[in-house]
């Protein structure tokens, strides 16, 4: 395998392991933002 | 990592993994010493001052050039020991001592502020405890395959060792799952979670926050030069 397509495997690796942490962090902030909406419309 | 460019000659390099050894040793007591007392939770504020000397002495060695660990992965090392200490006694206590005075008295307080599933139906299941649906089987589950594992390979991160790294990898991934999870339970079972509580969803959020953010540590764990961990 040459260096260069070592290094734009390594490249797309850590892009698709960023997005994939983003997916989650963004599911998880989801759930506080759905957490606000529904202590807007209940009487907790 | 630093290196020592004073020492020279004859006997040098030795001298110089002695007296780093040494310096990291004599760091490594204060910061153990001040995590010990942080995992505890309630000596937090004691444990603190110690774990600020310790690394104050790991940064005066590693400016007098002294080869030391790196101060990330210090950090990331024992921010993970607490967190895994803090995350198991707590849920430990409420496992095994949810009927004593002094678990009874602060975890329904704790429940009644920030977490209803630690007041609403407490010690009403067959095991004792917090009564929120799911509970129990997080605690079961995540205390000897997560943390326990967790705390493993932050020692083996610190003592800069490759399966450390590996296995905190592993865990941090883990822990993403278990958050992913964990927070869709909070939120599917929110009525139960924050039903006429004093701080509803914020309260929990302030508080639990910084349990979610060490896997912010993923991207320098798998971007960082493997060749400093030894095998």
């Amino acid at each position: 395998m040459s260096g260069s397509s070592t290094s734009d495997q390594d490249r797309k690796r850590k892009r698709a392991m960023i997005v994939f942490q983003i997916v989650i962090y963004s599911w998880i902030l989801g759930t506080f933002l759905v957490q606000l909406y529904l202590k807007s419309i209940s009487d907790w | 990592m630093t290196t020592l460019t004073k020492s020279a000659g004859f006997g040098g390099y030795d001298a110089h993994q002695i007296a780093s050894q040494a310096a990291q040793r004599r760091a490594d007591y204060w910061m153990i010493s001040g995590t010990l007392l942080m995992g505890c939770a309630v000596l937090g504020l004691i444990g603190l001052p110690l774990f600020f000397r310790g690394i104050w002495l790991q940064s005066q060695a590693a400016k007098a050039g002294l080869t030391m660990r790196p101060t990330i992965v210090t950090l990331i090392g024992y921010l993970v020991i607490i967190d895994s200490a803090l995350n198991s006694i707590g849920w430990t206590l409420d496992l095994f001592a949810h009927h004593t005075l002094i678990n009874r008295v602060l975890t329904t307080g704790w429940g009644a502020m920030f977490d209803g599933g630690y007041f609403w139906h407490y010690n009403e299941l067959w095991l004792g405890g917090a009564g929120a649906p799911g509970e129990k089987a997080w605690e079961i589950s995540l205390i000897p395959v997560l943390f326990c594992a967790r705390m493993a390979a932050a020692i083996g991160l610190l003592q800069m060792k490759r399966w450390g790294q590996q296995w905190l990898i592993v865990t941090c991934w883990m822990g993403m799952i278990v958050w992913f999870g964990y927070n869709t339970n909070m939120t599917i079972f929110a009525d139960v979670r924050y039903s006429h509580i004093t701080f509803p969803v914020w309260g929990w959020w302030l508080y639990d926050i910084w349990y979610i953010t060490p896997f912010l540590s993923l991207p320098y764990l798998h971007t960082v030069n493997r060749e400093i961990f030894s095998d």
